[in-house]
């Protein structure tokens, strides 16, 4: 990658040197004045450039100006904060503007779907999103930006660079893909993971059927609209750029014991056992502390066979076990010998893989433009390090925009993006037992990172438990190569057919190639050594989609009378290809010997056309859509609008029911325009709207859904029939997949009551929904009886689910005093999701999400609850007594006439009670509640703003209320049963049962028999923990340069800031970060949508300072 | 001009239209098969060879045939954790709260809503639904020849037998559904052993003795599997005639006796060992094994015992993960009295000295008593060689000695000396080309002993019985000590490694009272952690005593087993697994005592 940095680098210097280098000739003198649209008083500080020139000025105090014009120019361009910019033609030695502020932005255009319309005109819920303030986050991906900054749409994100964060718009819509429609620039796209966002001129959210509905098919999820920026006026070339540091959290995240407290403790749990089993008590001491009356800490950790005797366990300075002579890091694992110098004082494990890391980022554009066309070109490079060690995000994008026209009567254009991404993420994924994240709250701290060796030391020598050493599991990826590649965009052309009519074709779509390789070798310092010897996997796909649309609109104004009609068609089509294979055993572990041919071992091989990019699942197909559709949108008197859209669909997923329909009806009421209300001058606007309408779905359905598939499986359906040693498989079938050819749509009916507020000469805007959304059909992969065996069940039409909530948004901005303005937005989101029906002839429920709590899940997605509610027992309190406890065994026995003898399963002392939930007298399966909730109450967020002169201050806050987090980090460190010998916490030691801690958080600690349906084997209440909180997401202190020095030299805008990222976070939540993402890598891969909310060790979001650029010139 | 822009406008529309034509919106799936595809010799042969694969009940990665987020091991057609665990012939393994829900299952205390249930019963049903497969598709493939839909229809049957039999054994009552079932949710009011007869007898009907591949079943393959049936049923009579002919006149039946798939004349190896080395397989005492096979180029473990990928020493050489422990209970079975014979009832009396609760830094001496020599095939035990891989250390190799005790098993051991062939090292835990041995002639042999005495004829269950012992006597069953203990593939010495004694019963010893506790006694030794003895001890009905005899014994000495009670009528059959009465809409029943 390097090189090409540099090579970029030097054209870049080479094109500013050739735009800076323009000069000019001959002037003319001219004065003028720039003036506050609002209260027509002079507006100081605007910046009046000459079109075509770098002559350039400052207004003063009352808003006056002079410049010198030179020879042939006659246009200047006046820009101010808080306003629109202006352009106008000097016709003589004197000129007034008035500048418009940005605030009143009811004849802004909105692009929604196949059309534009005047915000004023909207009746469906759209959310315009200020770009100003979305983009002062340091992020590079388009959801990022959205949090807080639109009402209705939730994001949850995670420190991890390139991890695209979860989004949805107003609650949840499916059990499956709830990831909204993007359209960008006219081409619908699920994916913007690598969309420039200094590109992007508006985005739009359509959040109600009158606004997305037009969208039909795809439209359930809601619809985003992203248009690209254009060039216009005299060129001009612009940088923005910043760099950074990103600072992980600090302290003991974990909140783990030392290695004197790991001993201390585990003596504690032995002790505890043997005073509830005086009977057959376990001998104190284990193979680390040693057997003695008390632990001592080893000074040598060894794990090895010499001479026929095998030494595992923690060991004396001078034994023989420990003699350096024996070590020997052997790469086959047959004589290995680990002997590492125990920590003492205790690896940091969290730290030892959590760093400091820099971020940057580099954009660099040139637009212009006039009456035959337009040009926009940029380059962007985001070059994020992971605070976890080995992971980054290294992304470049180019786009090339531009338009023409041809003669007065045809556009046409292009928008297109490259992009190069290379991104190493977690290695075993985030949120999930297996990652380095995971186990560096696992991995005991005596333990160092490398032996005597400089070998990694590990978890081998016995009574530390099988943790994986953390740093290896991130370090052995260091020369893991993988790279992706896309190009997105589209042509297109339009005609004025007739006055009024425009014919508009567009094609576009995606077409993205990329590879990865991986290298692991073997473990031999774990207790479990994942790999005994060296694997290559390499892997590459390639693929695309295209979209082409193709609209008439009409447009007609007659008197009061406006009429806008839009139809069209558009087809779609997606394939993708994936290819890649593995080897084995490779005679060097070098990284440029290592290839799929250089390995010794099997060699396997695998290619489909599977829909998932990069899987490696046999069974795929394309996918096409074809749609018609159409749209009108009515107003009388700018006064009364009405609007309906329609749309017909039909997909390759479905066969019986191939089509659907959609549709939508909206109105709008703009009350303020009503003579009666003419009085109430406060007012500037004042719209109320409403909409219903059916959006659609099918996302949730394979492409496959219908077919009945029977397939070959190497794993699976192969058998030696021939009894063979080595590779004589005998090639077998089977039904593989159960075909579901009676699918159809979902149908998402939605209801939507808004107004949308202006009062204050524009000062104050509020925007308010309330929706209320049905879903039925719902698309979900029904669990069939066993007897059916084990195919894949196709998704049917059986679920359905509510949605009802307020998205609120309101604007403002004031000026304090002459210098010194205010402005701030708040946006609040409110959703509230409820299940109706999964299968109305099934189970009214279904459970994910296992863990470690084998056979019973957390998450029970049910009827009458949200998706993703956490589910399981209760606990009241502890058992303190024996007494306490045969009282409650008699109560039950007598409740359920003998049929059970004790009142809950391992009980005992010191151990949780569990509550009586159904009130049966005893507690068994049926006695399980609903324990949280992940899904917030509200959300918002607050954009606050000062300007003061040059200066600009501003503050963005962001929170969560009312969420629960499943917190099951605890169940590694909070029961020390859970993992003997692994890392435990604080709270295991200090604040767990004991006779004389009766008010504890943790139950008795007991190193033989700790784990029980009465502790940690079952989900309880234990890890249940409180999700709201308050952070500082952006704070920023920037400064505008105006002089004419910099005029001179044509530099228009510079301006420089110094930002701070998550600088707080209030929070009662213990983990390391209330922002819970998804795990997308485990086993199975946890839904989004189903299945959110836990934490088993998460990359947290980093604090980070930037220091930034912006220039234009 | 207006006509121009018209012309183009039809053009633009007249092209998006093309888009839309039939045969757009058609995308066929691709990377599989759809049944117009099979229904031809090819197609069936293929689905039959997918149906034996359901024998490994695996599906990709390490889970079972259930799917996706399942471990191999909670459908193990080992049966390690339902037939051994939950019998008592050894421990679960590992530490306590490591896979957690064998627990209960080890106590007696299992619940319904218990995963493990769940994930066996799919993956069982699976395999009946490819064995249905078979059946159904060879009934719209007019093109097989008669002779191959004969071979293929009575594999087909005697494979979904298998899969009901262990369906009826763990769960009782459980619904059928053949190749003409629609509709799969059926009532499970049915004993269903007569179906599973009807399905061993097809197969033993119409099977040929002799068969191209060694992995595929035969005439006495089924043979024996419908006497196990009759066994499991009480039928004796039925039993006794199909015995007398599966075994030969050699080993005290009354013919030339059955036949291995590659014809070899049913026998006892000499070498207790040799049917838990993989190089050994198919020999003349596999009667019906499931073929495994190590480094098959799958680069997993789904054909080399990945059911059983647990159950390896712990800190050892085979890296995880300690499961799978055999119990002190079973190890002090193998004590023998001066005359070479079991402590039938009190061999808990007369215990082997373990190493429990001692560090392997402190030193122990191995126990000197008399010991039958299928122990140190079966348990590793401190201070003895295991296989080549060097002397067991004790406690090193144990996760957590106090949670399941000093032992680990042995059974399900490769050699390191031919590592590389009957190993596979490509996933995190290790697998083994070793066979699984469904049913073997020693199995065969003390059912036939069972079956005798049940009818009275001790003389001859004395004869089956005592032709077990006398291979298990043979001196090649004696482990010796290494030539170098530094070096164990240096080979064998001639010392014994323990004191091995043991005799064939003398003639005349097996009576009324005497005969089947000794034929009971002698399934406990000679089959051993092969996932037998809970069912076992269920169809004799003293699973209740001999349990719960077990867990106030075995409890003291471990940590695992606090919560053990075994309830008659109730826990000789697992529960049906919640979520499957769940979706049955009420139409299966619980067990009794769920």
């Amino acid at each position: 990658m390097r090189p090409k940095l540099d090579c970029l680098k030097g054209w870049l210097f080479l094109l500013l040197a050739t735009l800076i280098s323009i000069s000019s000739f001959a002037q003319t003198k001219v004065t003028g004045k720039v003036l506050s649209a609002a209260n027509n008083q002079g507006v100081p500080g605007a910046t009046v450039q000459v079109v075509g020139a770098k002559t350039a000025a400052i207004t003063a105090n009352d808003g006056t100006f002079s410049i010198v014009l030179p020879a042939g120019r006659t246009r200047l361009e006046i820009s101010s904060v808080g306003y629109d910019n202006q352009e106008v033609t000097v016709s003589g030695p004197t000129v007034t503007v008035t500048l418009t502020e940005k605030s009143n932005t009811l004849n802004e255009v909105v692009v929604t779907g196949y059309a534009t319309q005047k915000k004023k005109d909207l009746t469906g819920a759209v959310a315009v999103v200020d770009l100003g303030d979305a983009k002062k986050q340091p992020v590079p991906d388009v959801n990022d930006m959205l949090q807080g900054q639109a009402s209705g749409v939730s994001v949850v994100g995670s420190g991890q660079p390139g991890a695209s964060p979860v989004i949805h718009i107003r609650g949840f819509n499916s059990f499956g893909n709830n990831v909204p429609l993007y359209v960008v620039d006219g081409v619908p796209t699920q994916n913007v993971a690598d969309l420039n966002t200094n590109d992007i001129a508006t985005m739009q959210v359509l959040k109600d059927a009158g606004a997305a509905s037009i969208y039909g098919s795809r439209a359930s999820n809601g619809v985003i609209i992203i248009t690209t920026k254009r060039g216009n006026g005299r060129p001009k070339v612009s940088y923005d750029g910043y760099y950074g540091t990103q600072v992980p959290k600090g302290g003991n995240v974990w909140h783990v014991l030392n290695p004197t407290e790991e001993g201390t403790l585990l003596y504690q749990a032995e002790a505890n056992y043997n005073t509830l089993n005086p009977s057959s008590p376990t001998p104190l001491g284990n193979t680390i502390y040693g057997t003695g009356a008390t632990p001592v800490v080893p000074d040598y950790l060894v794990s090895g066979t010499v001479g026929g005797v095998t030494y595992s366990g923690g060991f004396a300075a001078g034994s023989t076990a420990a003699d350096p002579a024996n070590y020997n890091a052997d790469p086959t694992g047959t004589n290995y010998y680990q002997i590492a110098k125990a920590n003492k004082s205790g690896t940091d494990w969290y730290h030892a893989i959590f760093k400091n890391a820099p971020i940057q980022s580099h954009n660099l554009s040139v637009a212009g433009g006039g009456d035959q066309g337009n040009y926009l070109f940029s380059v962007n490079l985001f070059d994020q390090q992971g605070t976890l060690i080995e992971t980054h995000l290294k992304r470049y994008t180019i786009r090339a925009n531009t338009n023409f026209k041809v003669g007065n009567r045809i556009r046409i254009g292009e928008n297109i993006a490259y992009s190069s991404i290379d991104n190493p993420q977690a290695n075993g994924g985030i949120l999930v037992e297996g990652s380095a994240v995971g186990f560096s709250m696992r991995e005991n701290p005596i333990i160092p990172v490398y032996d005597i060796g400089g070998n990694f030391a590990g978890s081998a020598p016995k009574g530390l438990n099988n943790p994986r050493n953390p740093v290896s599991i991130q370090a052995t990826t260091s020369n893991n190569r993988g790279l992706a590649q896309r190009i997105f965009g589209n042509v297109y052309g339009e005609a004025d057919v007739l006055k009024n009519l425009t014919y508009r074709t567009s094609f576009g779509g995606e077409y993205y190639a990329g590879w990865a390789h991986t290298f692991t070798i073997p473990d031999y310092y774990d207790a479990e050594p994942q790999y005994t010897t060296s694997t290559y996997n390499e892997s590459s796909y390639n693929g695309g989609d295209w979209t082409w649309t193709n609209t008439l609109a009409y447009n007609l104004t007659k008197g009061d009378h406006n009429l806008k009609v839009v139809g069209g068609m558009e087809s779609y089509e997606f394939v993708n290809h994936n290819i890649g294979g593995s080897t084995q055993n490779y005679f060097s572990y070098d990284p440029l010997f290592v290839n799929l041919t250089t390995g010794a071992g099997t060699q396997t091989n695998y290619s489909n056309s599977n829909g998932t990019v990069n899987s490696t699942t046999v069974i795929g197909a394309g996918e096409t859509l074809v749609s018609y559709f159409a749209r009108a949108d009515y107003s009388y008197k700018e006064k009364y609008l009405i609007g309906g859209t329609f749309r017909r669909d039909g997909s390759s997923k479905f066969i019986e029911n191939r089509w659907g329909n959609f549709y939508a009806v909206s109105a709008g009421w703009r009350i303020s325009q009503e003579d009666f209300m003419k009085r109430a001058t406060w007012i500037t606007d004042l719209k109320i709207r409403g909409s219903y309408g059916l959006m659609g779905n099918q996302f949730n359905a394979l492409s496959t859904n219908s077919y009945t598939l029977y397939s070959l499986d190497k794993q699976k359906t192969y058998y030696p029939t021939v009894g063979g040693t080595g590779s004589i498989l005998t090639s077998g079938l089977a039904l593989t997949q159960i075909g579901n050819p009676a699918a159809k749509w979902e149908q998402d009916g939605n209801l939507n009551l808004g107004f949308d507020l202006t009062v204050l000469k524009g000062q104050l805007t509020v925007s308010a929904d309330y929706y209320q959304k049905n879903i039925k059909d719902l698309l979900y992969q029904l669990t069939l009886a066993g007897t059916n065996g084990s195919a894949t069940v196709p998704a049917y039409n059986v679920g359905k689910m509510t949605n009802n909530g307020l998205d609120l948004m309101i604007t403002g901005q004031t000026n304090i005093t002459h210098d010194l303005m205010f402005n701030g937005s708040l946006s609040f989101t409110t959703f509230h999701n409820v299940i109706k029906q999964i299968d109305a002839n099934g189970t009214p429920y279904f459970d994910v999400d296992g863990r470690r709590f084998n056979g019973s899940y957390i998450v029970r997605n049910a009827v009458g609850h949200p998706v993703s509610a956490f589910y399981g027992y209760k606990i009241a309190g502890f058992w303190q007594n024996q007494a306490e406890i045969t009282a409650a065994d008699q109560a039950a026995q007598k409740a359920s006439n003998g049929a059970v003898t004790t009142y809950q399963a391992d009980e005992g002392v010191g151990r949780f009670r569990y509550a009586d939930g159904n009130h049966q007298g005893w507690i068994d399966a049926s006695s399980k509640e609903f324990l949280g909730n992940p899904n917030p109450k509200f959300t918002y967020g607050a954009n606050l703003g000062l300007t003061y002169k040059g200066f600009d201050f501003s503050v963005f806050l962001y929170g969560v209320y009312g969420n629960d987090i499943w917190n099951n980090v605890k169940w590694w460190t909070d029961f020390y049963a859970s993992f003997p010998g692994a890392a435990s916490s604080k709270t295991a030691l200090y604040n767990s049962w004991t006779p004389t801690h009766t008010n504890a958080a943790a139950p008795i600690q007991d190193a033989v028999n700790g784990s029980n349906a009465s502790t940690n084997t079952v989900p309880n209440s234990y890890f249940v923990e409180k999700g709201s909180y308050l952070r500082a997401k952006n704070t920023t202190l920037g400064y505008s340069f105006t002089s004419a020095k910099l005029t001179r030299i044509g530099i228009t805008h510079l301006r420089a800031y110094v930002q701070a990222i998550n600088l707080f976070t209030i929070t009662k939540y213990s983990g390391i970060d209330p922002e819970i993402s998804v795990n997308q890598m485990g086993n199975p891969p946890q839904n989004a949508t189903t299945d959110f909310g836990i934490d088993e060790g998460g990359y947290a979001n980093p604090r980070q300072y930037l220091v930034g650029l912006q220039v234009t010139f | 001009m207006k006509p121009k822009k018209y012309n183009l406008l039809i053009a633009a529309v007249a092209l998006a239209t093309l888009g839309c034509s039939k045969g757009f919106l058609n995308k066929q799936p691709e990377g599989a098969l759809q049944q117009y595809q099979i229904t031809n010799t090819a197609g069936v042969q293929a689905l039959l060879t997918g149906a034996y694969a359901s024998l490994y009940q695996e599906g990709d990665g390490n889970t079972t045939l259930a799917g996706t987020g399942t471990n191999a091991w909670e459908a193990s057609p080992s049966n390690w954790i339902y037939g051994s665990v939950a019998g008592g012939d050894s421990h679960k393994g590992s530490s306590i709260s490591d896979q957690p829900p064998i627990v209960p299952i080890a106590n007696a205390q299992e619940i319904s809503s218990n995963g493990f249930f769940n994930d066996k019963w799919i993956s069982l049903y699976e395999g009946v639904k490819r064995c249905n497969q078979v059946l159904a598709t060879l009934a719209i493939s007019p093109s097989v020849s008669d002779s191959m839909r004969t071979e293929f229809t009575a594999e087909a049957h005697f494979l979904r037998g298998h899969f009901y039999f262990e369906l009826r054994r763990c769960f009782h009552m459980v619904p059928w559904i053949d190749e003409t079932t629609t509709d799969y949710n059926q009532p499970n009011d049915a004993d269903i052993w007569p179906k599973i007869e009807a399905d061993f007898t097809w197969a033993m009907d119409t099977l040929p003795a002799k068969q191209p591949n060694v992995g595929q079943v035969n005439k006495w393959a089924a043979a024996s599997y419908l006497a196990k049936t009759y066994v499991y049923e009480a039928k004796w009579a039925q039993a006794k005639a199909l015995f007398d002919q599966i075994i030969p006149a050699s080993y005290g039946g009354t013919g030339a006796g059955g036949v291995t798939s590659n014809n070899l004349t049913y026998g006892l190896t000499d070498r207790f060992e040799d049917n838990f080395d993989a190089s050994q397989k198919n020999n003349k005492e596999s009667v019906f094994a499931i073929q495994m096979t190590a480094n098959d180029g799958t680069l997993s473990i789904a054909h080399a015992n990945g059911g059983d990928m647990l159950n390896f020493p712990y800190n050892s050489p085979f890296r995880c993960c300690g499961f799978f422990q055999p119990s002190v209970d079973l190890a002090n079975s193998y004590r023998t009295d001066p005359n070479g014979l079991p402590y039938v009832t009190d061999y808990n009396s007369h215990g082997i000295a373990n190493d429990q609760g001692l560090d392997s830094k402190a030193p122990f001496t191995p126990d000197a008593g008399n010991i039958d020599p299928r122990l140190d095939w079966t348990v590793g035990r401190r201070g003895i060689p295991v296989h080549d891989w060097g002397l067991h250390p004790g406690n090193n190799w144990i996760r957590d000695q106090g949670s399941a005790g000093p032992y680990s098993n042995k059974k399900n051991l490769y050699w390191q000396g031919n590592l590389s062939t009957y190993s596979d090292q490509s996933t995190w835990a290790p697998g083994s080309a070793i066979n699984l041995l469904v049913i073997r002639f020693a199995d065969v042999l003390l059912m036939a002993a069972e079956t005798e005495a049940q009818l009275g004829n001790y003389a001859q269950a004395e004869v089956y019985v005592n032709d077990v012992r006398v291979r298990a006597a043979n001196p090649a069953n004696i482990l010796y000590q290494y030539n170098d203990n530094a070096n164990p593939l240096n080979g064998f010495s001639t010392t014994p490694a323990a004191n091995y004694v043991i005799s064939p019963y003398p003639a005349g010893y097996f009576t009324a009272t005497t005969a089947l506790p000794a034929i009971y006694f002698e399934r406990k030794l000679e089959l051993a952690c092969e996932g037998h003895r809970f069912f076992d001890l269920a169809r004799w009905g003293i699973a209740d005593v001999m349990m719960n005899a077990y867990y106030s014994f075995e409890g003291k000495i471990t940590g695992d087993l606090s919560t053990g009670n075994f309830t008659k009528g109730k826990n000789e059959y697992f529960p049906i697994p919640q979520p499957q009465i769940d979706l049955s809409n009420g139409k299966l029943k619980q067990n009794t005592g769920y």
